[in-house]
Formats: structure tokens, sequence, C-alpha cells
């Protein structure tokens, strides 16, 4: 299950030839099965790179390589079912919450897996749910949590979240956390994160990558970044939510 | 009618144009336009078809035919000018509609195959594919950006872009065709259609004149669902990019 991922100059220009750049020249590598924080103010493009790694917006420059191949030879079927994408804006296809679930399933002949299907909704506190109930009639937080099992019942090697706890309260959010954090520890699936909770990225993460003035700033250990980050925009960008910084300080 | 006569039909004209100047609509400069164009055109195709008729010659016909497509596919491809090789794949389509649907016409002996047949049955087919095709591009740029999220989802599920964009083409098709068939379930009784009406006016019994609309009405709703299923299939690559990413409207 364990993917490699490379990134090498990768960047998006808005509004391209002359237009500014949303964030270039980034480089980094993942080379065994970790969860990566995106960490970042607004606007500095962590939505858009996630879109990219998943193969939905196309980089401006760059080169991207799988498991030693180029993303040119991927079929780009192939590489969405291994770089699984998951919006922030959870949609739900039209249907019920099984034909949801048994998407990829349908879309790939393959055998729908429904114990685990099951046990993941449980785990996650959809267990009450109704699974005839037609999917788009469900709430914001059980829509976010439904998109999720949805993809990850594709058993991607890298799964890109965009801030996907988002809608969710506090106790389907530690459970969430808790199910991706099993997942990855059970089956060795590679995170990328995008999220604003500081607290859920330092407390899940084992890398952050802190993207700020059109730059992969920092790529280092979450520990290392919560404790002692090296750029000014990093401790700016800590000493702004101070909820985390006493957490972190608590910790220290 | 005698020419007289048909001079005093530009009076009509000049009723529209004393409305728009005494309600100030601004719409002078189009009535004119549309006066001059719609005369030139259909007095010039008038001579054009007499010319044909009187030939007798299968190559005039199959002429004729080609620039009534011709001019159908550049009119619907204008809705998508964005996409990239559009007016070809209209061009195919409307062409195979018009060979399928009045091949088989001739072939079972519904109309016998002489210019004055073939040409005004493939000019109401053409027709009505062009509605069709123009309906079903308008349909798709509008179906495409209001189903984004669920195209991207069935994308980043691993689908290939014809199944991410299954339900937004079968939605897209049957929009465009819904037109035709509405118009069939209301024809004779709300609108007297104009090949039927000509017909009438020009002396024939309202029976045969009936005849043969129904035979057109017919051949309409197989031109409709031709063309449409033929532009969707040979047209959906074109909302995505090589990498299969659906396409932004800058793109």
């Amino acid at each position: 299950m364990t993917s490699t991922l490379l990134l090498e100059g990768l960047g998006k220009q808005i509004q391209p030839p002359d237009g500014p750049w949303l964030f270039r020249d980034l480089q980094a590598t993942i080379t065994e099965p970790t969860i990566i924080s995106i960490l970042g103010k607004s606007g500095q493009g962590k939505s858009t790179l996630l879109r990219i790694l998943g193969r939905l917006t196309l980089p401006s420059c760059g080169i991207m390589v799988l498991d030693n191949k180029d993303c040119s030879q991927w079929t780009p079927e192939a590489w969405r079912m291994t770089v699984s994408y998951v919006a922030q804006q959870p949609m739900m296809l039209p249907g019920s919450v099984t034909e949801n679930l048994q998407a990829a399933s349908n879309l790939h002949q393959r055998i729908f897996d429904v114990k685990q299907a099951r046990q993941w909704m449980e785990q996650i506190g959809l267990d009450h749910l109704d699974w005839e109930k037609p999917a788009q009639q469900l709430s914001g937080g059980e829509k976010q949590r439904l998109a999720l099992i949805r993809t990850l019942l594709l058993r991607p090697a890298i799964l890109l979240l965009d801030e996907v706890t988002s809608s969710l309260d506090a106790v389907s959010k530690q459970a969430t956390e808790g199910l991706l954090r099993d997942l990855h520890g059970r089956m060795g699936t590679t995170i990328l994160w995008v999220t604003h909770d500081q607290e859920e990225a330092r407390t899940t993460s084992q890398r952050v990558w802190f993207m700020a003035n059109g730059q992969l700033l920092e790529d280092t250990d979450s520990q290392t970044f919560f404790d002692s980050p090296e750029s000014d925009e990093a401790k700016m960008f800590l000493s702004t939510h101070p909820v985390v910084a006493e957490a972190a300080e608590r910790v220290r | 009618m005698s020419d007289i006569s048909m001079w005093f039909a530009f009076a009509f004209v000049l009723i529209a144009l004393f409305l728009s100047t005494w309600q100030k609509l601004g719409m002078g400069k189009e009535i004119v336009i549309g006066t001059v164009r719609c005369t030139v055109q259909l007095l010039a195709i008038g001579y054009v078809l007499q010319f044909i008729f009187h030939s007798d010659s299968y190559l005039f016909v199959a002429l004729f035919v080609i620039m009534m497509v011709t001019v159908a596919s550049w009119n619907a491809s204008r809705r998508g000018a964005q996409l990239k090789g559009i007016f070809w794949r209209i061009l195919l389509s409307f062409g195979l509609t018009a060979v399928a649907t009045i091949g088989s016409m001739v072939a079972v002996g519904l109309v016998t195959p002489t210019p004055q047949y073939l040409i005004p049955m493939s000019g109401m087919v053409i027709g009505t594919s062009m509605i069709v095709c123009g309906l079903y591009i308008s349909q798709m740029n509008r179906e495409t950006e209001t189903a984004r999220g669920e195209i991207e989802a069935l994308l980043a599920l691993g689908a290939s872009s014809r199944q991410a964009i299954q339900g937004t083409l079968r939605r897209a098709v049957k929009a465009s065709m819904i037109p035709t068939f509405d118009t069939m379930k209301t024809i004779g009784l709300v609108q007297l259609p104009g090949m039927m009406t000509g017909m009438i006016i020009a002396g024939a019994s309202p029976i045969d004149a009936v005849r043969y609309q129904i035979l057109t009405m017919l051949t309409f709703s197989s031109a409709a669902a031709i063309s449409a299923v033929m532009i969707s299939l040979l047209s959906y690559r074109l909302w995505f990019t090589n990498d299969s990413m659906l396409r932004q409207d800058a793109e």
C-alpha cells in the first residue's frame, strides 16, 4: 500500500501568462506512509495544491512522480484511484446512502465490501443512518463523513483531505480523526490534510507543510513546527491562534 | 400571386417600422436588415431551387444538402465556440441524421427520390437537428457548471470522463429533445405547421397536406433523437481536458 510521491518545481499561476503565482517552486518528497497537515493562511493555495495532486486541476509548471512513474505515464483514472481527493464541500451523488457507498465499486466493477463500509460508518458515528435514505437529505456533517467513507472504500494509497472535518461536532471530529489515524496505522495510508484547526494538525499529523508567500515555506515534523517554527511567517501564524499556542505551552 | 400583390406585402414591414418609430423601440435597423435578408435569401433560393428542379441532377441536390448542413452546423456551433472541433462533430451528426432519415424514407418508398421532395425534406430534418444541437450545447454548458461538483466527485473516485459525465449528458440530451416532442403533442391544436399551410394555400387537399405533415413530424422525432444522441457521443470529451479534467470556462 506504500506509495512514494515526488513533487518538483510545482507551481500554479493565476491567469497565465502574466498573472501572479499562487505558489511556485514547490519541492517535496513522501517516501513512507505519513500524515501531513498542510497549514497556512487562507488564499495560500492549499486547496489548489490538493486538487493538483488529485489531478483535478492542472498545475502551471512542475513534475509529479508517483511510485517512480511520471504523472504523464499514469492514466488519470489510475492516478486518482491511488491519490484520492475528498473535497471540503461534500458532494453527494444522486441516489441513496447505499448508492453513494457503492459508487467506487460500481465504477470499477468491484465487489462492494459491505462489512467494511458498515464498520467504518459505525466507527465514524454514522451507525444510526438509514442506508436507503436519499443522500441529499443528510445533514452537512453526515454528508462530509459519508463522502470520506465513499473515498476510503476505493482504498487509495494516498488520501487528499480538504478540511473534511470542518462541519463536524467535537465528538464526530474525534471519531473521524481516530479512523484516519487507524487507517494510517493499519493500512499504511498516507494522508495529506488541509486544515485550519491547528489542534487537529498537532495531535494527528507527523509532518507539517506550511505554505506562505507563495511557497512551501516549511516542511518539517510537526513537533518541531509547533515547538520551534523557523520562519517568522510560521511564528506569526501560530501566535494568532492563542488556543493552540497555549496547548503547545502546556505540552512543553 | 402577382408581382404587384407581392410588392404590397412590404406594407407589413412599413407597419412594423411605423410602430417601432412611434413607440421608440429602436428596432428600425433590425427590421430593415431582417426584411432585406429574408427577401434576398428567399428569392435567391427560389431561383436556385428552380434551376435544380429543372436540371434534375443528383449532384446539385447533394451540393444543396451539403450547403444546408454546413450552414446549420456553423449556426449550431456558435453556441459552443469554446469547444475545439465542435463544428466538425456537428457537421458529421447532421450529415448522418439527414442520410439516415431521408435515406430510409426513400428506401421504404415514403417519398420519391426527386429534388422536389429530397431538398425540402432534408431542409426540415436538418433544421430540426440544428435546433436540437443548439439546445444540447447550451444545456451542456450550463449543466457542466451546475453539476461540476458531482462530475468532479466521480472523477476523484477514478471514474472515466464518460462515467463522470453520464448523468449530465443524459439530462442535456433529454432537455434538447423536449421541444420537438412538445411540438408534436400540440401540433394542429395550437399551431398549423408551415409546410401543411403552404400546401393548402397552394391548392392541395387538407387531407393530403396533413398526411405529409404527419410524415414530417414523425421524421422529426427520429431526426431529433439521432442528432442529439450522436452529437452527445461525439462531443462529450470536449468538455474535458486531455487529462480528463473538467474544463474551466476560461480554459
